[in-house]
């Protein structure tokens, strides 16, 4: 009775937390909606229409969760007739499985997440912590403190994060990757001379580096492990047999693979350093770029390092903590701003204070008051990125028809929504809503191993001997790893067919997803870099590949079964008009009734209207 | 003979020489070709290990004994065993090979055949002048607008993926189809068009051109002629290699080709011969292919890998990678034929005299075509870029 009246308690508490907040959330987005209202009159502007329920409903499906609803998703919300359906299928969609695969792909693609041969870099353990830190909704600030800090094993489960820098092991790049990341500015160029239009110098691009100096990828087991344990079998596997010494050398990489340093708090500069401020391979004393300066516990003065010799740094003293803790404070105006021009960018389609990776210290936007406001919210939810995107999706703004930006549009002042394209993952997951009425049903809701970690964890028993016997007894160079994944897949159990997976759920071992790739996903090479361009490819595919075919025509396919029941062609056109474009078919568009089934649905695929965000 | 047009040119730019060549077909075998078993003979015989060398159809010009046909065409190719990269690592290597640049993670830079077609393509062209035929990621376009990316052909046989009408669709039906589109598309533009949407009904235009294109039959192996194809084996890459010459005698002015494999750090001898096979007969058919068609001197002919192998073999038998004094091969459009350009030390440990850094090696073909190698593009944020970063052209490789 008691443990009853605890729960009963528990839920009340957290129930009112919840509704308190969500009062607060409201609340924030009353406040935007004020602002953009101002602005409007300020112009002389009309209120932009609001959107309906249909409209609604898609807008926040692609959102929210990266894919259009199904039919029946759809009519369901349609058919709620109670009271704050808006706001009851944000929540929901926000707590649903499909968030964590859509901001998958969106944080994979801002980390750059990709398999890269030379360092032996497999990106499963980094795609998981993505996954699991937006399954949990770990604060914003934390995700970043934690990738800017990770230390240790590459392939240990939890450990993830170290990902970030093992992608980069370069580590001036890396500094350039990491302040574009999290502060939204670009000093590359200073890494090599002083910055040509904005104010970073060479010097302040080393002194900024001085805090994670000597912090460095390793993949090889340390040189006294190396002596102590593998050094002697290696000798003889390489005079021995090729591919065994292979495998020896990458299974005990998996184990050993980390990110060693946690910075000295000196940099020298380059040998090549060309002005008069300052002398080649001098000490430089770790100093952020702007703001406060965060507490360094230095061992050594600069003076007492430059009298020592060139590959000097001073001993390691924990300055990379200090530089993630300065990077990722509420008070380093850059942090926020940079994520709140991001998510406004995600949701509206437009930039709110400058371009994603190069913004500037003092520039607030189109519409600074909006742009501070924003930052305020962020503080006030101390990070959480669902919530923010509540305020957001609750908001008037928001909810209002997009505008297409030309020429001859009224004028844009952040009070909504632009036209754009779908990105390539939310276009083909949208197929998926087509094929089948459960699309979210194989996205994962635990963490999933890969050859990797599976061996990893494997490894952790191993000693010498085993990793010989290993090499020995295996199946090969080319085919261990495969073997290693193959363990690892059986330990994940079930995970669906394939063609009825999420983007997100396409591990590096299972390939690049092609049709992804026509639409214009990235790469990975680059931060952001994902194009939504057309080209004669990706067209092709669309009108003469086998979409329309497979989503019609294959018996099982979902919309394929709803349409077979139903004879009356107007009904049919709902149908599809409700599924493709999430909308009933116009009046204007009922002449189109009398054309065949199969090209409909091949024209509203191949539309603008599908591929576009209104 | 066609008759040459020359390529537009910015007014802006410099080095304005007549071009060499109207197009490149660039041959680019990925792993890095061990040198001293394929064309680089002149270096001490321990170097040259269980390779043969052959006498050639050239006066001082000697291959290894794995490449028999193409020793029956070396006076049309010039060896040049000189070449020199800074890196030595597969992904670095080739990325350094196509683009002149060393990978960064700020930036992607656009590959040779990129920074071609984008200088060299006209309104007049019905075909992409970049394509790029085999298993291999096709060519980026780095920081240039996607259209200037390679068009990937994955096999020849399959041709061009979803050139055609879906076989269920016959031309009334996609007429309808197509109609449909109109409808729909218009009337989204009405509240909704921007200049993306724009883009996206223009680039339908543009594909269904190049569907109804009369040269898609250029991508049409079918089609060639029957005493070309006889020229040819069965072969996926020499088939790659006929296409490459029916595509520049269409006008397209990059074309690359890949064929894999090099990558021998054991069983060298056991594993080269079969690859090595394929190369030589495919080229040596590519070559006379073209010479029969008179296309040989307007068109550079390019052999290339990312680096070469070490002058010794290791305990597995095989050879490890060295960047430092590796051989490419040239041909056509009026290159120095039938002789070595530059040299190794006779141990093989490193380019000698003459030597030429990749980015020279790109500065050439670019310069071949009369694009001066010294222009720029800006990239998004403002930065500028070379087409062969700061590779000059080697006019010394041209007669």
């Amino acid at each position: 009775m008691i443990r009853v009246l605890n729960l009963m308690l528990c839920m009340a508490v957290s129930a009112s937390a919840a509704f308190a907040q969500s009062l607060e959330n409201t609340a924030h987005a009353r406040q935007i909606d004020q602002l953009a209202l101002e602005q409007l009159k300020q112009i002389g502007q009309n209120r932009r229409p609001g959107i309906d329920d249909y409209a609604f409903c898609r807008r926040v499906y692609l959102d929210a969760i990266g894919r259009i609803p199904t039919i029946d998703e759809l009519d369901s919300f349609i058919a709620d007739q109670q009271p704050e359906k808006r706001a009851r299928l944000v929540d929901k969609l926000l707590n649903s499985k499909g968030y964590s695969s859509h901001w998958h792909n969106y944080w994979a693609d801002l980390l750059r997440v990709k398999y890269v041969g030379d360092k032996l870099h497999h990106p499963g353990n980094y795609s998981e912590w993505i996954k699991e830190s937006l399954r949990g909704n770990k604060p914003y600030d934390q995700m970043a403190h934690e990738l800017i800090n990770a230390s240790g094993e590459l392939y240990k489960p939890g450990n993830g994060a170290t990902g970030f820098y093992a992608r980069e092991p370069m580590p001036l790049d890396h500094l350039a990757n990491s302040v574009k990341t999290f502060l939204g500015l670009s000093i590359e160029c200073a890494q090599c001379h002083d910055h040509p239009f904005d104010d970073w110098t060479q010097k302040d691009f080393y002194k900024l580096a001085a805090f994670s100096s000597k912090t460095h990828l390793r993949v090889d087991p340390t040189p006294t492990v190396e002596k102590k344990t593998y050094a002697r079998d290696r000798k003889i596997l390489k005079n021995k047999d090729f591919d065994e010494w292979i495998v020896y050398r990458e299974s005990i990489r998996v184990k050993h693979a980390a990110i060693y340093g946690n910075g000295t708090g000196f940099m020298r500069l380059p040998h090549d350093y060309q002005y008069d401020d300052g002398e080649p391979f001098e000490a430089m004393e770790a100093d952020v770029l702007f703001g406060d300066m965060p507490k360094v516990n230095h061992k050594l003065t600069k003076a007492e390092l430059d009298a020592l010799k060139n590959h000097h740094f001073g001993p390691e003293i924990n300055a990379r903590q200090s530089l993630a803790d300065w990077m990722t404070s509420p008070d380093n105006p850059m942090f926020t701003k940079s994520i709140v021009n991001r998510m406004w960018h995600q949701v509206m389609g437009a930039e709110l204070a400058g371009p994603l990776g190069a913004l500037t210290q003092e520039e607030m936007g189109d519409h600074p008051a909006l742009t501070q406001k924003l930052i305020e919210i962020m503080k006030a939810l101390d990070y959480d990125l669902k919530a923010f995107l509540s305020v957001l999706f609750n908001s008037r703004t928001y909810q209002s028809k997009a505008l297409a930006l030309n020429a001859d549009a009224p004028k844009y002042i952040l009070d909504g929504p632009i036209v754009r394209r779908l990105s390539a993952e939310a276009i083909v997951d949208s197929f998926l809503s087509l094929k089948t009425e459960t699309p979210d049903r194989y996205v994962a809701t635990e963490f999933k191993w890969d050859g990797f970690t599976n061996f990893y964890e494997k490894s952790q028993k191993m000693g010498v001997k085993d990793f010989v016997s290993y090499s020995i007894n295996g199946p090969g160079r080319g085919a261990f790893q495969k073997r290693e994944e193959r363990a690892a897949k059986r330990r994940n159990g079930a995970t669906g067919p394939e063609h009825l997976w999420r983007v997100s759920s396409y591990g590096h071992v299972d390939g690049n997803h092609e049709v992804a790739m026509l639409m214009g996903k990235s790469d990975r090479d680059l931060i952001d870099g994902a194009n939504k361009e057309p080209d004669i490819p990706q067209i092709l595919f669309l009108m003469n590949g086998d979409l329309e075919h497979e989503i019609t025509t294959q018996p099982k396919a979902f919309i394929h079964r709803k349409l077979d029941s139903v004879s009356d062609p107007a009904k049919r056109m709902e149908i599809i008009w409700k599924a493709i474009l999430s909308r009933l078919p116009k009046e204007s568009e009922k002449p189109l009734f009398s054309n065949d089934q199969d090209d409909l649905i091949w024209a509203l695929l191949n539309s603008n209207e599908f591929k576009f965000v209104r | 003979m066609t008759g040459m047009s020359l390529p537009f040119l910015n007014a802006a730019s410099a080095a304005a020489q007549a071009p060499k060549a109207r197009s490149v077909i660039n041959i680019f075998l990925s792993g890095g070709l061990s040198q001293y078993d394929s064309f680089n003979m002149e270096v001490d015989k321990a170097v040259i290990a269980k390779s043969r060398i052959i006498k050639s159809n050239a006066d001082g010009v000697r291959v290894s004994h794995y490449f028999p046909t193409l020793a029956q065409q070396m006076d049309k190719l010039l060896v040049i065993n000189s070449m020199k990269s800074n890196q030595g690592a597969h992904p670095a290597g080739i990325y350094k090979m196509m683009t002149s640049y060393n990978p960064r993670s700020s930036i992607t830079h656009p590959e040779l055949g990129a920074w071609i077609n984008k200088r060299m393509t006209t309104e007049r062209d019905s075909l992409p002048n970049f394509v790029s035929i085999g298993k291999g990621s096709a060519g980026t376009a780095g920081f240039f607008p996607g259209q200037w990316a390679a068009l990937p052909v994955k096999n020849t046989s399959a041709g061009i993926d979803f050139v055609k009408r879906n076989a269920a669709v016959d031309e009334g039906k996609f007429k309808k189809r197509l109609g449909i589109l109109d409808s729909l598309n218009g009337d989204f533009d009405q509240d909704y068009g921007t200049k993306d949407t724009r883009a996206y009904v223009d680039t339908y235009k543009g594909s269904l051109k190049f569907m109804n294109s009369k040269d898609i039959d250029a991508f049409d192996l079918e089609k060639e002629n029957e005493h070309i194809v006889s020229l040819y084996d069965r072969q996926e890459f020499s088939r790659s290699c006929m296409l490459a010459g029916r595509l520049v005698e269409r006008g397209v002015r990059f074309v690359k080709v890949e064929l894999g494999g090099w990558d021998y750090h054991d069983d060298l001898y056991g594993r080269l011969p079969s690859n090595a096979s394929k190369l030589d007969k495919g080229l040596s058919s590519l070559l006379t292919h073209l010479s029969q068609k008179g296309l040989l001197d307007s068109t550079l002919v390019v052999v290339s890998t990312e680096f070469g192998r070490k002058p010794g073999v290791n305990p597995n038998k095989g050879r490890d990678h060295h960047p430092d004094g590796f051989t490419c091969l040239m041909a056509g459009a009026g290159v120095k034929a039938g002789q070595i350009y530059g040299s190794t030390t006779k141990d093989g440990q490193s380019a000698a005299d003459n030597v030429l850094d990749v980015t020279d090696f790109n500065a050439t073909i670019a310069w071949s075509l009369g694009i001066d190698p010294a222009y720029e593009e800006m990239s998004a944020s403002g930065r500028p870029f070379k087409l062969a970063n700061k590779g000059e052209a080697r006019e010394a490789l041209f007669a």
